[in-house]
């Protein structure tokens, strides 16, 4: 594997050079995106700078025929936070990029006018050229003209017309298995870093390439087997994500009363039955479209799905569990339909969908439209898209948004928007939200088997620190995940079957001849957490930072009568190991 | 109403929104799903992995009592950091502390109630033929939306709907304004070949 770097500032155009992995061996996907940010990425500088780095990087497995291993990670420092930001995305491109043979692209320097390039890499390498036709084209569009120009056999990694605008709520785009652009790494803006680089899209051909060869082929597919296995005959990845998707949450959060609704004012909203993960399963088979379908080859847990429009056309793909909530309950909004079309929105324009929800929500806290206003919603995104000035702020994100309205009662961690878990009802996603490296994120700290890779040791239940030691265990194990570009889902087999664990673990080390263990993998997860820490704190943060904003200290959440309850020197205590 | 089996999913969204039942209260979970409605207590250890009472999150079904108007809500496991925090027990709970159920500490008397039941994903898809057979009280307005909304095809596979013991045909089923003076309604749904 190697890494390909292209200079876009270059005199005289882009130039790319290649090089062996160095002291990177070894890693991959969030591993190697932090790695080389942390390294080589002055953490004072403009993250719509020269001196950024735009790293897009597939997981250590990817390429291979293990299942699940289709994540690809996007790193540089955040736009929106001002921090080292890790995205990841599933979809074609991660698969197609490591039989390339490319460990990570790395995208740097800053073109000196606002020429748009494409970049085109096969197995007989790489071409940059611009491309002024391509110019604010919508993601699907886009990727329409490269199927006209490169055929069918392609995976594209491309921004819309918000990553242009260097939105800091631009997404990263990557395509699925049907060449549609709807897997995004989208958190924390890494669309406008691609945009500042001059990027419009990423078109990768793996034709004439083979599948990375494992170390020793035979027990690599006796441990994929055994892996596949664990993962179809546990009842979430074999049964629920299969027939609902992730939005099978919606009904749950909201029997919890953790279901934030009308920008985290309570949780519980009434509409829930009319969007969850039943409801809409049932429409996108009864509108000939498909509850049950997977976003890259090799995938066999399968949540996602096909949502046609009532005249049973295309419109988007399933929509996730975190863009039903923000874009519906979290704007009191309880349309499928409308939902589905701002989602097809965002991945047009490229967008985070979560961002994009949270910042409505905020708009329409500070009166810019009513809560529930459907079409209010479609406006304002589309006001993004077309780049207007109110477009411009919202696609800047809650927290900008919330400061230009001037308003207190703004969700964000680090500038990051809150995902779709009241923090109040449930403590120590609360924990994870204020801690993570990355601003609010969901997926820092996840349901890793802490128990299986024995992070921490005991937890005392009764005891509030206990919540900061758990989310700690949690983060360092998601890390670590991230790492082997498996999809997080893999996380509940793992978490209820040890012997699923050790068949991912026996795969990576028949793949790389290595004797890696649970300590191993622990290991690995917090240096990767140390190198992003470590960069936040030379960027300027402190523990200020590692705080969730007031108002949930303040206001009850009044189905739980519940504030947030764990203490600031408890936060504090969370990076200590 | 008797329909084709496979038909009988079209009830199904009656079952997320919630239902009520009459059971005897002052029993446990455990007893009144597995001694009032018969489930397979291994089904219920097995495949009932996410419980709500009354918005709070159940790990103990012995120690969490059922009482007058309780609202139960039953799920499979969950996807998700959140998801997996949510299931019974684990150590994972410690991050939902706060909406724990903490069991029933004062005595409730064991006699005649109702709860309000919600089934959802899979666990609806498993029992719900069980309880619509058995006969489940729905809110007014949730059966009329469901009716209204089925479509043609499901009534193609409804072969016979009884009104307050009086046979009635499916056009008069659909054209009638017989809800308009209740609050509720008691639904019963057989599958038959």
């Amino acid at each position: 594997m190697k890494i390909l770097r292209i200079n876009m500032g270059a005199e005289g155009g882009p130039k790319m050079s290649e090089e062996p992995m160095g002291e990177y061996e070894g890693l991959g996907g969030r591993a190697l995106t932090s790695a080389i940010v942390s390294k080589e990425v002055p953490p004072l500088c403009h993250p719509l700078g020269a001196d950024n780095k735009l790293v897009i990087a597939p997981g250590m497995l990817s390429g291979t025929i293990a299942a699940m291993s289709g994540r690809i990670s996007v790193g540089c420092k955040s736009p929106l936070t001002g921090g080292i930001k890790e995205a990841n995305a599933g979809g074609q491109p991660s698969q197609v990029m490591a039989r390339l043979g490319y460990a990570a692209i790395v995208l740097e320097g800053k073109p000196k006018d606002d020429t748009l390039y494409k970049i085109f890499i096969n197995k007989d390498g790489v071409k940059v050229g611009p491309d002024k036709s391509l110019k604010m084209l919508k993601n699907y569009d886009l990727i329409e003209r490269m199927k006209g120009e490169h055929g069918e056999k392609i995976a594209c990694i491309s921004i819309g017309p918000a990553g242009e605008m260097k939105m800091a709520a631009a997404s990263v785009a990557c395509t699925d298995m049907e060449l549609r652009p709807t897997r995004h790494a989208a958190r924390g803006g890494p669309g406008a870093v691609m945009g500042a680089k001059g990027v419009k899209v990423i078109v990768l051909d793996d034709a004439g390439m083979k599948m990375r060869d494992p170390k020793d082929p035979e027990k690599f597919r006796e441990a994929n087997k055994r892996w596949v296995e664990g993962l179809k005959k546990h009842p979430v990845t074999g049964e629920g994500l299969p027939a609902y998707g992730t939005n099978i949450l919606a009904n749950i959060i909201n029997e919890a009363r953790a279901y934030p609704t009308k920008n985290f004012m309570w949780g519980t909203f009434e509409g829930t039955q009319k969007v969850s993960g039943e409801t809409q399963a049932k429409t996108e088979t009864d509108r000939g479209g498909s509850a049950t379908h997977g976003c890259h080859r090799g995938c066999t847990i399968q949540c996602s799905g096909i949502f046609m429009d009532k005249d049973g056309h295309y419109l988007t793909k399933q929509v996730e569990y975190e863009t039903v909530w923000a874009h519906g309950p979290n704007c009191g909004i309880d349309d499928l339909d409308t939902i589905a079309m701002l989602d097809r929105l965002d991945d047009e324009y490229g967008l985070d969908t979560i961002e994009m929800g949270a910042t409505i929500a905020v708009a329409m806290e500070a009166g810019v439209a009513d809560f529930g206003d459907g079409e209010a919603a479609i406006k304002l995104l589309k006001e993004v898209g077309e780049g207007t000035p109110l477009g411009r702020i919202l696609g800047n994100g809650a927290a900008v948004t919330g400061k230009v309205f001037g308003l207190e009662r703004v969700p964000v961690v680090k500038g990051q928007a809150l995902p779709a878990y009241d923090p109040r009802g449930i403590q120590g996603i609360g924990v994870t939200y204020a801690t993570s490296t990355m601003g609010a994120d969901h997926t820092s700290g996840y349901a890793v088997a802490t128990n299986v890779l024995k992070v921490g040791g005991h937890v005392d239940a009764l005891k509030p620190e206990g919540q900061v030691e758990l989310s700690r265990n949690l983060q360092i194990a998601t890390a670590a995940v991230d790492a082997t570009g498996m999809c997080l889902f893999i996380a509940f087999a793992v978490l209820d079957q040890p012997d699923t664990f050790q068949a991912l673990i026996d795969m990576i080390n028949a793949f790389f001849g290595s004797s890696l263990t649970g300590d191993d993998v622990t290991e690995l997860g917090k240096s990767i957490l140390k190198n992003e820490r470590e960069f936040n704190t030379r960027a300027g943060f402190t523990a200020q930072d590692d705080r969730l904003p007031d108002f949930f200290k303040k206001e009850t959440l009044p189905e739980h009568n519940l504030t947030f309850l764990v203490k600031d020197e408890d936060l504090d205590t969370l990076f200590n190991w | 109403m008797t329909l084709d089996p496979d038909k009988i999913q079209g009830f199904f969204p009656l079952l997320q929104c919630g239902f009520m039942v009459k059971v005897r209260i002052g029993c446990s979970i455990k007893t009144m799903l597995c001694e009032q409605f018969g489930l397979n207590p291994e089904y219920v250890e097995d495949r009932i992995q996410t419980i709500f009472l009354d918005g709070k999150t159940v790990d103990d079904i012995d120690s969490a009592i059922i009482k007058d108007g309780s609202t139960l809500a039953l799920s499979a496991a969950m996807p998700g950091l959140v998801g997996a925090t949510l299931r019974r027990g684990g150590h994972l709970a410690l991050l939902r502390s706060g909406i724990t159920h903490r069991g029933g500490r004062k005595s409730v008397s064991r006699r005649e109630g109702m709860v309000v039941l919600k089934l959802f994903n899979l666990v609806g898809n498993e029992l719900g033929p069980t309880f619509l057979k058995r006969g489940i009280f729905v809110r007014r307005e949730d059966l009329e939306g469901l009716l209204m909304s089925l479509p043609g095809e499901f009534w193609g596979g409804c072969k016979a709907a009884t009104v307050d013991g009086q046979e009635v045909g499916l056009d008069h089923l659909l054209g009638m304004t017989w809800l308009d003076n209740y609050d509720f309604a008691m639904l019963r749904v057989h599958g038959d070949l």
